[in-house]
């Protein structure tokens, strides 16, 4: 996969709107049949830069290719993008197959060629029993894959997702994005998708892009992303973690001793002595008791909240520090509010990020 | 229904009740429009066919078979098309124009269309009357200009009239296209352009069919109003521009002919409702 040439290709692209930059010289490249989401919080950028992929928003600086193409002054219709809008934006004077061969007619495709194109469509979204029904008809499911088989249908270079599945309910949308995922790799789409919801981003793609004002903060698989954060926003918007403000004290061989209110710990990361860091880990790293070459905190238990297969224990560790631990059970009986505990936690699996100003 | 010491069923009498206060509350309305506005009709068809002697087309053969009365027919009816197809040029842009604008230019521009609304016909007409006469604003503007010498004949030619039409009408075109256009989602036209529909192909192809209900009911609108303009050809151009509207107000108030009167009055609604008919059917089937 890695040899694969890069298909998509963002360079230094930016965009401003008025005081504001909403996009701040993204860089981005994207393989042939790769998935990608952008996730960030709103107003991050994740969606002009689609709408910059897609030719909806011209960028004030920069350049974007695809399949080998500068199209970056080229205007959407002459793309060859697909995007699935949140809204669907399914035509409502036309019925499911007119909005599927829609693309096609107004590319002048022979009648036969539409025909088949949107049998094929439909067929791959198992909508072929609707072919003839008004949008109006369509549950908000239909309508997403119709949305959907639409923007396939003219095997555009490039599927861009807006947010195309957060209007649906919970369960759809898991069932949605494990369907979409086979189906998109069934007919080798590259794709991006747009999402606030970090799930959907874990489930859906070969890689996620972290966006925070107008940066790509961390382009990462989704399991060196949730394991190996390369910064503090990333760490905050994906997964749950502990975070405990301190001092770096010493530094050395890429780890940093930490005086924090819960006492010393140490951590990866490369600081000088003096340094405001925030040690932080991954809940699933704790353990009740000691073990070796970790760091430990003791406090009361807080909360338990038990979740099936696992339980999240919340642990008051004293000056206002906390501690988030999720417990299997099998290696341990699991304590109940109130209790004192010492939990430890390995210095590998300990990371230190700057302290930052939190908006 | 042999137990009859038992309490009656206490559903079906406050059924009954609800069913008759529903009738109530819809009964003074229904009495209104029957006694004002469907009585008159029917009382004018019967004008029209009836006279001393009975039943008589008399009337309808006069208005449908003499080549004068055809002439006017057609007058109204230019008038009526003519004025809806240069609202309806107008207002289109306008409609998208007033959708886009935004804060207070919108309340401006919504205000220029809303409060000539509040001013008669009469006064609306007379002031084209001024702006266009042999001394008025836009001859003089034009000699002092120095594009013309002589004033150009403006006042009492259709031309005047079809613009003054239009320009009185124009409120009752752009507000209905304007509703649609407003709440047109914008995202329609981005789907369109990424699908390769370029901006002329996704005008024909997703807005303007999207927009048809609203033109629809703009067209019936001002076709109806303009199809009977009464006081806008009086003024505009007179005598030498008969329109079944007109025709109708000679019959009653000089020739003393109600019949003939009626008659031009039941073929004068025809021709609107047929209009109307025709949109409402339109905007049922959209495509």
């Amino acid at each position: 996969m890695s040899e694969a040439a890069p298909h998509l290709v963002v360079r230094s692209v930016s965009k401003r709107y008025g005081p504001t930059t909403v996009l701040d010289h993204i860089d981005l490249t994207i393989r042939r049949g790769e998935l990608v989401t952008l996730l960030g919080p709103s107003g991050c950028g994740k969606t002009t830069l689609l709408r910059a992929i897609a030719g909806l928003a011209q960028p004030d600086t920069g350049k974007v290719e695809l399949a080998g193409r500068d199209i970056t002054h080229v205007p959407p219709h002459k793309r060859n993008v697909g995007v699935v809008f949140q809204s669907y934006a399914l035509f409502p004077h036309l019925t499911v197959a007119g909005n599927i061969a829609f693309g096609l007619k107004v590319r002048g495709a022979a009648r036969r060629e539409i025909d088949a194109a949107v049998e094929r469509a439909l067929s791959l979204v198992k909508l072929g029993h609707l072919a003839g029904r008004r949008i109006s008809a369509l549950s908000g499911g239909q309508q997403q894959r119709v949305a959907l088989a639409r923007a396939i249908a003219v095997e555009p270079d490039v599927l861009l997702f807006d947010e195309a599945l957060s209007a649906l309910d919970r369960k759809l949308r898991e069932e949605m994005q494990v369907e979409l995922r086979r189906l998109l790799q069934d007919v080798k789409a590259t794709a991006i998708f747009v999402t606030h919801d970090q799930d959907e981003a874990l489930t859906m793609s070969d890689r996620v892009a972290v966006m925070n004002k107008g940066r790509i903060e961390q382009l990462a698989e989704p399991r060196e992303l949730y394991l190996r954060p390369a910064s503090l926003f990333a760490l905050n918007f994906v997964g749950l973690s502990t975070r405990i403000a301190g001092t770096v004290l010493a530094a050395g061989n890429g780890k940093v001793e930490v005086e924090t209110k819960v006492g010393r710990l140490s951590a990866l990361g490369n600081f000088q002595a003096g340094s405001p860091v925030i040690v932080a880990a991954r809940p699933e790293q704790f353990r009740i008791g000691e073990q070796s070459e970790a760091n430990t905190a003791a406090g009361r238990v807080r909360s338990v909240v038990f979740q099936g297969s696992r339980t999240l224990v919340e642990v008051d560790a004293g000056a206002g520090e906390s501690l988030l631990a999720e417990l299997s059970g099998r290696d341990g009986a699991i304590p109940v509010v109130h209790d004192e505990i010492r939990l430890s936690w390995p210095v590998t699996e300990t990371f230190a990020f700057p302290m930052e100003m939190q908006a | 229904m042999t137990e009859a010491a038992l309490p009656a069923p206490v559903a079906a009498p406050s059924v009954d009740r609800e069913r008759l206060a529903a009738i109530g509350f819809v009964l003074p309305s229904f009495v209104i429009i029957a006694g004002v506005f469907a009585l008159p009709l029917v009382l004018l068809l019967g004008v029209s066919i009836v006279d001393a002697n009975g039943l008589t087309f008399a009337n309808y053969k006069r208005l449908l078979g003499t080549p004068y009365y055809l002439g006017v027919v057609w007058n109204s009816l230019r008038l009526g098309l003519l004025t809806t197809l240069i609202a309806f040029l107008i207002s289109y842009p306008a409609a998208f124009a007033l959708a886009r604008a935004r804060g207070a230019l919108r309340s401006v521009l919504l205000a220029t269309l809303f409060l000539p609304l509040a001013a008669s016909v009469i006064v609306k007409a007379f002031a084209w009357t001024i702006l266009l006469r042999s001394d008025g604003i836009v001859n003089e503007t034009l000699m002092a200009l120095g594009i013309i010498e002589d004033p150009i004949r403006m006042i009492f030619t259709e031309t005047a009239l079809i613009v003054g039409a239009a320009n009185i009408f124009l409120p009752f075109m752009i507000l209905p296209i304007y509703a649609i256009v407003a709440q047109l989602d914008r995202r329609y036209a981005e789907a369109a352009a990424t699908l390769g529909a370029s901006p002329i192909v996704a005008f024909f192809r997703v807005i303007l069919p999207l927009t048809l209900p609203g033109i629809i009911a703009g067209v019936a609108l001002v076709f109806s109003l303009s199809v009977s303009a009464y006081v806008v050809p009086t003024l505009l151009i007179g005598e030498k521009y008969p329109t079944l509207a007109t025709a109708i107000a000679k019959a009653y108030l000089l020739a003393r002919e109600p019949g003939f009167g009626a008659a031009a009055g039941v073929v004068l609604l025809a021709i609107a409702i047929a209009v109307v008919a025709l949109s409402a059917r339109l905007s049922r089937e959209p495509k």
